[in-house]
């Protein structure tokens, strides 16, 4: 299938900055993408350029096999839900939403049906009469989205739409977000970067960093196979191991030396040689904690360590354990707390186990990403300190 | 979208038109022609003939001491008034606003005037005094709207804080609300001193014999002297004001990063 | 907030500075009017008792002629001033910050400088023997034996140039606020650039441009040193004749009726607009508190 919207190559450079380099981009028809990375990784860039408001230094912009790079943006069949949604002050929710239609001449009585509608699915016909400064944020954010997706546009562009809502708000819009995509079938490009909202809204995401694209793919295959050190650390909590091919031990798996601790086995996924450097990622919640030693089974790990740090979540309780010279963050879910688990304290020695399978190998790696993982509370005290 | 070149061109264009015409008074000034005009050649002497003035420095020494007294009375003045303005919102302080803003906008001419009337009414001497007492009341003006305007960003707390540990009004004013409130007092006073030392129009209506101010000897001179003259005396007097503008302004920037962490 | 606990503390602060604009402002503005209901005295005094001459003088013929051409010559100023002016301050507040203090600083030198030394280099420049004059004759734009100076236009023109810095403050302070991302919104939705202009950026900066007309307006009705330096005996201006009654006729009376009428004529639009303000304020405050 042809790809509807396509990036490629795309460059962009401010001064002697680089802000985005050689992106290359396909979206397919009525899915919902999202650009997740931390500010400053060009995702903003790359959608200001996909909406007309910039032009890239090199690359090109294709919608639906049409070269759109040099159209400017009001000349695009593509539509804009801004960060702070860029209502027009001056004018009536009514007239926001109308004025796309107005701009194309639309006659009063197609204007008039196509406002009332869309106001009918934002639920907002009560406040149709009211100005910007009347009305709530997730209103804006309603009549925002409104007004894009009343042009018809055949892509939304959506600028970290849920950035100045609060926590309960955010989470409300993101399930009507998802509903408004299913009612209208556009595409959505999503930037954002919350992991969260990109997670639970989209069919795919690319997650950038310093101005190119890490990884492209699903959620699951974002979180579950990090392509990269740098997206296993922004997507979740995670914990890196790095050491040597010690042996294989057959044709799927393969015994890794350390540099931390003991030996361990991890699934060969890239079919390395002895000898060859390996970087493990693997999330915490796929730990388990034991008193004692448990039993060995087939391709499972389990190393001994002391318990440094815990912090109660609530639903899960995260733990840190020292391993040799390496800390390794640990969560955990647990049944009934209080009554019949006796919990796990400060200072008590446990096995921390998991499966060969559970530990991902990473195809690039950099000391530096690392920085980004949480840290044990007494940790980040003394690196306050140290910062004084 | 590309941005369009319009704004930048009449951008230019009113660059231009501000500076070109300056631009030759300044060139005049050393123009060697009696009546400006084509270029004759480079010289100095009409600024020597304007040191040999006598009037100049006389005139000179009354726009500094007319603007030094109105300045502090109006920076004083001013300031009072921008803290009791920012502190109290009643009905006091609407009037008070409104006597404040009425001198920025009603005509300079009709000001003149008022106050002529005022004092011939009274049967006042005009002169050095009734032009101060003029200038410090539009100076007040500007003045506490500066410091208003700086008031809007001052937290309030900080003063809630200084109670709270003990302090009493006196330490408070000089130790917490002075000391934030500076740069304010300073760029309000600065653009008092400066109006003063501007202002022609209503010290043209309430000056008397023997109080002619630099405007005034501008005027005077425009109405009858060689034009070249007056071009060096523009000269010097723009030099000046462009000086202490620069200054003000280099020395409100180095603030700014303080303020800026502050904030 | 912790307010003083003692109720005179605010009159004794006010006190000061109400006073004095009372006594050297109101007072003075009071006596105006009154003045002008006075007859004239021998030697340029005030006579005794109350008249209505100074106001039936107004209906002289001379007036409505001056009185028309003070208030077309301020509002196509003003006009002028505005137009020149939103540009201006769009392409001001669309540069980087650092380049923008230094833009601001270059508008501003002029509005600096003295007001007479504004108005004297034009003079010099519309000269019979001035650059302009020479500029426009070798262009054979005008005869040589065109006068520049000393009509309405030569007034139009450095009214302009005086005002035109306090025009581009206000509006440019507003364009500082205004959210450009707006301009995109409107581009987004298939808006052209000059719609998107007058459209959006417009409205969006419609305080500016208010307090832009009234900054550059009243002064200019009350002009009085340019029409005296760079007009003629044919563009006189109100301001002049105030002027002119005052230190040529010696009439006061006449000159508190001629001002009398300029200060109505400026004070009730500001009063309206202060008023319609301060309710707008109320009620937006009122609104925020419910």
């Amino acid at each position: 299938m042809e790809h509807f919207i396509e990036l490629r190559d795309i460059c962009k450079s401010y001064g002697q900055q680089a802000a985005v380099c050689n992106a290359t981009l396909e979206l397919k028809k009525g899915e919902v993408f999202s650009l997740l990375g931390p500010s400053g990784c060009g995702k903003t860039t790359l959608l200001r350029i996909l909406g007309g408001f910039q032009y890239p230094d090199s690359g090109r912009v294709i919608v639906n096999g049409q070269d759109i790079t040099d159209l400017p943006a009001n000349k695009r069949p593509i539509n804009t839900v801004f960060q702070n949604y860029a209502l027009f002050p001056n004018m009536t929710v009514w007239d926001n939403i109308a004025f796309g239609l107005r701009v194309a001449r639309m006659t009063r009585k197609e204007i008039n049906v196509e406002v009332d509608r869309m106001l009918e699915l934002i639920d907002m016909q009560d406040h149709a009469r009211k100005k910007p400064g009347e009305i709530s944020g997730g209103q804006k954010q309603r009549v925002a989205i409104a007004r894009a997706l009343v042009n018809k546009p055949q892509l939304l562009l959506l600028d970290e739409p849920l950035a100045a809502l609060d926590l309960k708000l955010r989470q409300r819009m993101l399930i009507e977000l998802d509903n408004i995509h299913d009612e209208v079938g556009i595409t959505f490009l999503y930037v954002t970067h919350d992991q969260g909202e990109a997670m639970s809204l989209s069919d795919r995401i690319a997650v950038m960093n310093n101005g190119s694209i890490e990884q492209i793919g699903s959620p699951v295959e974002i979180y579950e196979a990090p392509g990269s050190s740098f997206v296993a650390a922004f997507i979740g909590d995670t914990n890196f191991i790095n050491g040597q091919v010690k042996e294989k031990i057959d044709h799927d798996y393969i015994r890794i030396e350390l540099e931390e601790f003991n030996s361990v086995l991890a699934w060969n996924d890239k079919q390395l040689n002895p000898g060859e450097r390996v970087d493990l990622s693997i999330r915490p919640e796929k730990f388990r904690l034991f008193r004692n030693k448990p039993e060995a089974t087939p391709y499972m790990n389990a190393v001994e360590g002391t318990v440094e740090d815990i912090i109660y979540l609530g639903a899960q309780t995260k733990y840190w354990i020292r391993v040799g010279e390496k800390l390794v963050s640990v969560q955990q879910q647990h049944g009934r707390f209080l009554l019949d688990e006796t919990p796990i304290t400060w200072g008590e020695n446990v096995w921390v186990c998991w499966h060969a399978n559970d530990g991902y190998m990473l195809q690039r790696f950099d000391e530096e990403d690392a920085s980004m993982l949480p840290l044990p509370p007494e940790e980040d005290l003394e690196d306050d300190e140290e910062a004084q | 979208m590309k941005r369009s070149r319009f704004p930048l061109l009449i951008s230019v264009g009113v660059m231009l038109f501000f500076y070109l015409p300056i631009f030759l008074l300044v060139v005049g000034s050393f123009n060697d022609s009696r009546y400006g005009g084509p270029w004759r050649g480079f010289t100095l002497k009409w600024y020597e003939r304007l040191l040999t003035e006598r009037d100049i420095w006389a005139a000179t020494e009354n726009t500094l001491i007319i603007a030094l007294v109105s300045t502090v009375v109006a920076t004083c003045l001013g300031t009072i008034a921008a803290w009791v303005l920012h502190r109290y919102h009643g009905a006091l302080q609407r009037t008070h606003y409104l006597f404040m803003y009425m001198p920025l906008v009603v005509p300079d001419i009709l000001m003149g005037i008022s106050l002529l009337l005022l004092f011939v009414n009274f049967s006042a001497k005009l002169g050095l005094t009734t032009i101060t007492l003029a200038h410090i009341t539009f100076c007040t003006s500007y003045v506490t709207l500066v410091v208003l305007g700086r008031l809007q960003d001052f937290d309030n707390n900080v003063v809630d804080a200084a109670l709270d540990l003990g302090a009493r009004w006196p330490r408070i004013i000089w130790n917490v609300i002075l000391p934030m409130l500076g740069p304010g007092i300073a760029s309000g006073a600065l653009l008092a001193f400066t109006l003063s030392v501007d202002d022609f129009i209503i010290t043209f209506f309430v000056c008397g014999p023997g109080s002619t101010t630099l405007p005034l000897y501008v005027y005077s001179s425009m109405k009858h002297g060689s034009p070249t003259i007056i071009n060096a005396l523009c000269t010097i007097f723009m030099a000046v004001t462009a000086i202490i503008v620069i200054t003000g302004q280099f020395l409100m920037n180095r603030r700014q990063p303080v303020q800026q962490l502050r904030s | 907030m912790k307010k003083h606990n003692k109720p005179y503390v605010e009159w004794l602060l006010t006190l000061p500075s109400l006073g004095w604009l009372t006594l050297f402002f109101i007072i003075p503005t009071i006596i105006v009017f009154a003045i002008a209901f006075k007859p004239a005295g021998v030697n340029g005094g005030i006579g005794e008792g109350w008249t209505l001459e100074s106001i039936r003088n107004l209906a002289q013929p001379s007036y409505p002629e001056i009185i028309f051409r003070t208030i077309w010559i301020s509002v196509v100023a003003t006009a002028v001033c505005l137009f020149l002016s939103t540009p201006v301050a769009y392409w001001l507040a669309l540069q980087p910050p650092q380049r923008r203090q230094w833009l601001m600083l270059l508008i501003i030198l002029p509005f600096w400088t003295n007001f007479l030394i504004r108005i004297f280099a034009w003079k010099t420049l519309l000269h019979s023997e001035g650059w302009l004059k020479y500029a426009l004759v070798s262009l054979g734009l005008v005869s040589p034996d065109a006068i520049l100076l000393y009509n309405s236009g030569a007034i139009l023109v450095v009214l302009i140039y005086t005002y035109l810095p306090f025009a581009i403050l206000p509006i440019y302070a507003a364009a500082e606020k205004f959210d450009f991302s707006l301009i995109d919104a409107a581009h987004d939705l298939g808006a052209s650039r000059i719609h998107a202009f007058f459209s959006i950026f417009v409205p969006g900066i419609r305080t500016g441009l208010f307090t832009a007309l009234m900054v550059v307006l009243i002064p200019a009705l009350g002009s009085y040193a340019i029409p005296d330096i760079v007009g003629g005996a044919s563009s006189e201006m109100i301001g002049n004749k105030i002027a002119q009654r005052t230190f040529v006729d010696r009439n006061l009376p006449h000159a508190s009726a001629l001002s009398a009428c300029l200060a109505l004529a400026v004070l009730i639009p500001m009063m309206i607009s202060l008023i319609g303000r301060d309710r707008r304020f109320t009620k937006k405050t009122g609104g925020k508190k419910a």
